[in-house]
């Protein structure tokens, strides 16, 4: 058989490993050995990758960025900061129709600017702001389907373990795409909370009130959130104005975060030793599906399949705006079956030389950071997609006496205004790449 | 007896590897700090107090990221014992999830069979990696330490991944842990 043929017949067999519940990282190190293996009729070759490559995977200074930006996140998780967001976002928005949900995904996005993943995002929010929610009497689905939404922000808005992943692969810019996820972010953010006022003209019945606060209670509340702006400012800011590398930025970003919740007396020795495991099971989740993809893609790139794949889609003459739009779509239906950093290091090394080889009238950079920003938040959509999406079963756990279905009804509203954005940044480029 | 003493291995590993990448944090923010002082040292923004501190040596840690790559392996490799006891690595289960208990038992034993099988591997292959830096002398290129320590290091941390990667396929061999 040829390299090329053995690398298409890879992807059934991959696929089918992982539907049958295979580790997602362990099928495609499977895959990718066994690839070596076939495609070069003998272990000699694996078997001198596994020498070296594992450790320097491990090792490379680019992707230590990760650990570290956990870490930032379970120390964020820790410091009580999505306590305080809450408070600040409720007193300037919580007296306004659904007005406690646009606090909760004003909380969110805070929240996702010091935190990088979005389950960590949906559940530490969650935990402050469903209780109130449920409180001010705001009906039980439309409040579980905000934050679970809400949390999505949280891999949007800089810092993004994901972003990171996709810089690597593509050997794009760190600092500008977080940049250009910025504005998204904010839109992603407003679009929500449009979405929350329309949801309470539509149904009134499911949001309560709750009084206005006086403005010396609010800017007491804005002055407490402080900590957030500045770490965010100093590793974002600091990152883009090249002050530091990206690595850096995280290792003070830990630092920063740390600092604060020892101020805010939270950090003891138990919240430490749980930090520390989390950070850890999360990093080890991460770097096996790295390690995967490494020697999968290092498989694929033997095969040839990437260029062939690529030259025949040209070759077809199809619009670049075609492919562009299949490809957003085969995201969203993936996007509801896998997590989005096993589907970004899996499909991106295949995808990224089709994309770059089209038109689109742009450089190739801005086209990597273009491309990158949409398939995030496409990836994202699939997050709060029913029936399946992971967001959703995480935050609905954390409300048992609210039936799925109800959180499946509200959802979809968010899911609409994310799928309007997407066309929206899809047609208006500009708006993701000002800051390049 | 043995749950106990798989359980705080890998607990002991997780930690460690926290221990290390906290110490890195440090490292680098003093790195970092060292060397935006400095330069602000350099530019004479500091006064007399900058002279005095570049004479004692003020800038970045001489190698950090090379501290950084040695520790971070250690790290990834010492978080993988826990990630793999807890459950932890990334899997799709919507399509099993309706064949029943039997069935999704024996993937999970198969998988965690292979998982045995690929951790020990990739233990043997970064011993082998290891000797390879030994007999080299291989060494970093800023401050010149071995970098098989860093490989011994790291294999400590792969050997008890692969310990309790045979305890979790033993579990599930033996019908001890289910679902």
């Amino acid at each position: 058989m040829s390299d090329l043929a053995l690398g298409y017949l890879s992807f059934p067999v991959l696929l089918a490993m992982i539907f049958l519940r295979a580790p997602i990282g362990l099928a495609m190190l499977l895959c990718g050995i066994g690839g070596l293996w076939l495609a070069t009729d003998g272990t000699t070759v694996f078997m001198a990758r596994l020498k070296s490559e594992v450790y320097s995977t491990f090792s490379n200074y680019n992707l230590s960025i990760i650990p570290m930006f956990l870490l930032m996140g379970q120390f964020a998780t820790h410091s009580g900061m999505s306590r305080a967001l809450f408070r600040a976002a409720e007193a300037w928005l919580g007296h306004r129709k659904g007005g406690m949900a646009m606090a909760s995904v004003g909380a969110c996005a805070g929240f996702g600017a010091i935190c990088g993943s979005s389950l960590a995002t949906a559940a530490t929010m969650s935990r402050v702001a469903l209780p109130e929610l449920r409180k001010y009497g705001y009906a039980g689905g439309f409040s579980t389907a905000t934050l679970a939404a809400g949390g999505t922000l949280g891999i949007l808005i800089p810092p993004s373990v994901i972003l990171v992943i996709y810089a690597i692969l593509t050997e794009q810019n760190i600092a500008k795409l977080f940049a250009a996820a910025f504005i998204p972010g904010i839109l992603a953010a407003l679009g929500y909370m449009l979405t929350i006022a329309i949801y309470v003209r539509l149904y009134p019945d499911q949001a309560g009130t709750k009084a206005r606060a006086p403005y010396a209670e609010r800017l007491k509340a804005l002055g407490a959130v402080w900590p957030v702006l500045l770490v965010f400012a100093l590793v974002v800011g600091g990152i883009y104005r090249g002050w530091f590398t990206p690595t850096e930025g995280a290792a003070v970003g830990a630092f920063g975060t740390a600092l604060i919740a020892l101020f805010s007396r939270s950090l003891n020795w138990s919240v430490l030793r749980e930090s520390l495991t989390e950070t850890a099971t999360g990093t080890g989740l991460v770097f096996f599906i790295v390690l995967g993809a490494a020697f999968y893609n290092g498989f694929l790139a033997l095969s040839q399949v990437p260029q062939e794949l690529s030259a025949w889609v040209t070759g077809q003459g199809f619009s670049p705006w075609t492919v562009m739009v299949m490809i957003l779509i085969f995201y969203l239906l993936l996007g509801c079956l896998m997590d989005s950093l096993s589907m970004i290091l899996l499909t991106i090394p295949i995808f990224w030389p089709v994309i770059s080889a089209l038109d689109f009238g742009m450089t190739t950079e801005e086209l990597a950071i273009w491309f990158g920003i949409m398939v995030l938040i496409v990836v994202e959509v699939g997050l709060i997609t029913p029936p399946v999406g992971m967001n959703l079963f995480i935050i609905n756990g954390m409300d048992r006496e609210t039936p799925i279905t109800a959180t499946y009804r509200a959802v979809m509203f968010f899911v609409g205004s994310d799928v309007l954005r997407v066309i929206l940044l899809l047609l208006f480029p500009a708006i993701t790449l000002v800051f390049i | 007896m043995i749950h106990w003493a798989i359980d705080r291995l890998a607990k002991l590993m997780a930690l460690l590897g926290g221990l290390v990448l906290c110490l890195l944090v440090g490292v680098v923010c003093i790195s970092v700090s060292g060397r935006e002082l400095a330069d602000l040292a350099h530019a004479g923004s500091l006064g007399g107090l900058g002279d005095w501190l570049l004479a004692k040596g003020l800038g970045p840690i001489l190698g950090d990221f090379e501290l950084v790559e040695a520790g971070i392996a250690f790290a990834i490799f010492a978080f993988l014992p826990l990630t793999q006891l807890s459950g932890a690595h990334a899997n799709v289960d919507v399509f099993t999830r309706p064949m029943g208990p039997r069935v999704n038992n024996a993937l999970a034993t198969f998988w965690s069979l292979a998982m045995l099988a690929v951790m020990v591997l990739i233990t043997w292959r970064l011993y082998e990696g290891m000797q390879d830096k030994i007999r080299y002398r291989e060494t970093t290129y800023l401050i010149q330490f071995p970098i098989w320590w860093a490989y011994a290091a790291s294999l400590a941390a792969a050997v008890a991944a692969s310990i309790v990667s045979l305890y979790c396929a033993a579990m599930r061999l033996t019908g001890a842990r289910q679902g």
